[in-house]
């Protein structure tokens, strides 16, 4: 992004009336630009709030991370440079360098760093906080010449790295990717001397502009997507398995076909990631089977479901994937390496992300692994991630696929075995209830999303409280699936509730209603119930016991729940046969 | 106004977006309040990423008004382009 777009960026977001979002950006350097680029792309990612970023004192850098410990911010950036660490290591504060000076600067730097690491570690106990480690150059204080590092230098970048390592077991804390840096900014193009000289601000400008933009997507990452569907021929192995036969399709160094064993590894990962994994071939279903009990094969097949193969479109073996799953088109991706495929699953599925699996062309394989990598990247994982895949496994394994048949469905529930869960610990906070808040469409009360600070903030009111509930059965762990949040005054409201559609016909949503009532001993919950494009499952349940469509604001009665409406009997005696 | 002029108009408006396109022709300490030291180093940078020119570190003092950057940038251009055909 040019400055100068930039600017006119900021013009558009001076002129917003919405919510504002907040940044404290703790440096040592005088902001200037990066704090332009800053909000623009934070205007960019946020589109309808009024950007602020706040930037404390030039040349106090400790000072400045006091005051993001004690600023009322949506999210803090702590950005250090090496003259943040000691003043001795930039270009305005000089002194005297020898021998005896590095040994001078790397006990101050030790102490600073301590602090450093002190104040994230608080700061992040109220809101997510990106740091950045140095940028620049290392100068050239240490006798050594240019192509050798000297121990000071790398005792420095130690204390730096440790520092990070440190801060980032936290879940509220990301740290900025080096290597995702060193590829959009060069690192001969960072430091601007002149301008360093003149203003105080050490970046020129190309690189100011890369590492807000950088710093912008850890503020705000992009949802991940949820699923991965793959092809197999030319695609998960090299070959045609119809044609080469089991043993001549491939994925080794000796086929030159490596890059699909590397393709494979990432699968791997996703899969234990908690990625729903597919398969939507046109293969013979015979040859497939045998096929995925070759033991090299590096994607377990257990992985993998369900296995869509067959000579019908493509489109229709996904839209079944997505029955399945019960996911959007708009959370997968479909790898293939036919064009022809791809634009045929496209036409039917527009919001599914389809991506051309570049047979042959190892290079570009690599680039797929790492744009998919980026796809489906999260900042933590979750136990419910590695549960994810097998739990909806079971469920159509035991009740079929499509949920099994509802007059069989009460006795199905009877012998799972089912044990619920509620918490109602608020702190600290389960990262989890969050991200199940942020992701769920289907099963959610009004669809308000919270930042983390938001969150943070709203259970700092001493009325509001949190219930996650967590699931099991005989077929295993479901984990938390569901979330509500409310407060406690004369009447009990619930501001937001959430249930993964994993959970679904189970009637947990009834426990959780049940739940609520015994534990605050009340007889009515007010729901700031509002009708989204896509909660109609939950418009379903609410109807279900209120005999009507639920209005905003709307109370649900002890009694209502425990007896059900007429129109909800009528329901269950349609949907009961 | 050339398509010199309108750049550098551009320049202005994005650093002081509160000035008519009449104001900025007029533009200087003395006519924009908010025409400060960091406003004068967003202008420099703005100028030189737009034009593609560096400013030496003695000349900013120059940058006092709209018109003496045109002159600057003027003078810039004549100096780049070098002496003219002779025959």
């Amino acid at each position: 992004m040019k400055l100068l777009e930039a600017l006119n960026i900021l013009e558009s977001v001076k002129r917003r009336k919405g919510e504002s979002f907040s940044c404290f950006l703790a440096t040592g350097m005088n902001a200037l630009h990066l704090g332009t680029f800053l909000r623009a792309e934070l205007g960019l990612i946020y589109p309808n709030h009024k950007i602020d970023i706040q930037c404390g004192l030039y040349g106090d850098f400790l000072g400045n991370l006091d005051r993001l410990a004690a600023a009322d911010a949506d999210c803090g950036i702590v950005l250090i440079e090496w003259a943040d660490l000691d003043p001795r290591l930039g270009l305005r504060n000089v002194a005297a360098w020898s021998p005896a000076t590095c040994v001078d600067i790397l006990l101050h730097a030790k102490t600073r760093a301590q602090k450093v690491q002190q104040m994230i570690e608080e700061t992040c106990q109220h809101m997510p906080v990106v740091l950045g480690l140095p940028t620049l150059p290392f100068p050239p204080i240490s006798f050594v010449p240019g192509g050798q590092a000297s121990s000071f230098e790398i005792d420095l970048k130690l204390l730096v790295q440790s520092v990070a390592s440190h801060v980032s077991q936290w879940t509220q804390v990301r740290v900025l990717s080096s290597q995702q840096l060193d590829s959009v900014s060069p690192f001969r193009g960072r430091l601007d001397v002149k301008s360093e000289l003149l203003s105080g601000f050490p970046y020129k400008l190309a690189h100011a502009s890369a590492l807000a933009s950088l710093f912008a997507l850890l503020i705000r990452t992009p949802t991940p997507k949820k699923g991965l569907i793959t092809d197999l021929d030319d695609t998960l192995w090299r070959g045609i398995l119809g044609e080469a036969g089991i043993h001549g399709i491939s994925w080794d160094l000796d086929h030159h076909s490596q890059m699909h064993a590397f393709y494979q590894c990432l699968l791997s990962a996703l899969s234990n990631e908690g990625v729903l994994l597919a398969v939507a071939s046109k293969n013979e279903p015979s040859l497939v089977r045998e096929a995925f009990k070759r033991k090299d094969l590096i994607l377990s097949p257990d992985s993998v479901f369900p296995v869509e193969v067959g000579w019908g479109p493509k489109s229709e073996s996904v839209t079944r994937i997505l029955k399945t799953w019960n996911v959007s088109a708009d959370s997968v991706v479909l790898v293939d390496d036919t064009a022809l495929e791809l634009a045929e699953v496209k036409a039917a599925h527009p919001e599914l992300e389809c991506i051309q699996f570049p047979s042959k062309d190892s290079v570009a394989i690599y680039e797929l692994v790492l744009r998919l990598r980026d796809l489906f990247g999260k900042s933590v994982l979750s136990q419910e991630d590695a549960i994810r895949s097998n739990s909806i496994r079971h469920l159509h394994t035991s009740a079929g696929t499509d949920g099994g048949v509802r007059a069989a469905r009460n006795s199905f529930l009877e012998q799972l075995d089912a044990e619920i869960s509620f918490n109602f610990n608020k702190s600290p906070l389960d990262p989890r209830a969050l991200e199940l808040v942020n992701k769920t469409n289907q099963f959610n009360l009004n669809g308000k999303r919270y930042t983390e600070a938001s969150w943070h903030k709203y259970f700092l009111d001493p009325a509001s409280f949190l219930m996650t509930v967590s699931y099991k059965d005989k077929f295993g762990p479901l984990g938390k699936i569901a979330v509500i949040a409310g407060r406690l005054n004369r009447k009990l409201n619930v501001d937001t509730w959430v249930m993964s559609c994993r959970a679904f016909s189970r009637r947990i949503e009834h426990r959780c209603l049940e739940e609520l009532f015994a534990k605050f001993g009340i007889d009515e919950i007010e729901l700031d119930y509002l009708q989204t494009d896509r909660n109609g499952p939950l418009a379903q349940f609410l109807m279900e016991i209120l005999g009507a469509a639920p209005s905003p604001k709307f109370t649900i009665s002890r009694r209502a729940l425990a007896a059900p409406s007429e129109a909800s009997r009528r329901f269950q005696e349609t949907t009961n046969g | 106004m050339d398509e010199q002029q309108k750049r550098l108009a551009n320049c202005f408006y994005a650093v002081f977006p509160e000035l008519s396109s009449e104001e900025i022709i007029h533009a200087s300490p003395a006519t924009v309040p908010s025409w400060d030291s960091v406003a004068v180093v967003t202008l420099i940078t703005v100028i030189e990423e737009e034009f593609g020119i560096s400013i030496e570190e003695d000349d900013p003092a120059k940058f006092d008004s709209y018109q003496r950057i045109l002159s600057y940038l003027q003078e810039a251009e004549r100096k780049s382009q070098g002496p003219g055909d002779v025959g």
